[in-house]
């Protein structure tokens, strides 16, 4: 069970730089903003995979803050992109 | 007992690994903007989402936690898609392969250069 949990820890830690090379790379601003979103949702998995490895709920609660806050900066910045006003 | 759900948490995760993998080879190997949002809901939604499936089963303790993230990505994940969406077709991005464009006549003209939004 452990080894499976830290694969999956190395494989989401892969994708991540592999997110973070497609913000780098991205060609227009919702390219780069598309790999923001996935660099957050990635870093959600990898907090929830803490969780599991360490068998502490707490990593859930910070995955439920962050979740949030991914959410609320992709839609802004979205929004900011579209049509310059932010609300 | 707990070797069943060990085994249940196996498979989420590995699940959630293997979607999550196919969503960014996806969101590498797109052509445009729109497609690429295809692949990234995918990541969003499957890939964290069986995590947790895992995490439900193999946390006891946080298991109403996980299970209000569950609802709130699968409540985010589209709409964070279409608001990405509409700011790419507003900026005026093009489609790799147009074939049809139901929304020409609704939206404003879109503009040539997709760095420079106009106000």
């Amino acid at each position: 069970m452990l080894s499976t949990l830290y694969l999956t820890l190395g494989i989401y830690v892969l994708l991540l730089i592999l997110a973070l090379w497609r913000v780098w790379r991205g060609e227009n601003a919702i390219d780069r903003l598309i790999g923001v979103d996935l660099v957050t949702v990635l870093t959600l998995g990898i907090l929830v995979i803490l969780a599991l490895i360490y068998r502490d709920s707490i990593f859930i609660d910070v995955a439920l803050g962050l979740a949030a806050l991914g959410f609320i900066t992709t839609i802004a910045l979205a929004k900011h992109i579209a049509d310059e006003q932010m609300f | 007992m707990d070797a069943i759900l060990q085994i249940i948490a196996i498979f989420a995760v590995i699940s959630g690994a293997a979607f999550s993998i196919l969503g960014l080879l996806g969101v590498i190997r797109m052509p445009d903007v729109y497609t690429r949002l295809h692949a990234t809901g995918k990541v969003g939604v499957f890939g964290v989402v069986f995590l947790l499936i895992a995490a439900i089963v193999w946390l006891p303790a946080g298991r109403g936690k996980a299970l209000m993230l569950i609802l709130f990505l699968l409540l985010a994940g589209p709409v964070t898609a279409h608001a990405l969406a509409s700011a790419a077709y507003r900026t005026g991005i093009p489609f790799a392969r147009p074939i049809r464009d139901d929304l020409e006549h609704l939206a404003s003209a879109p503009l040539n250069d997709a760095d420079t939004p106009s106000a």
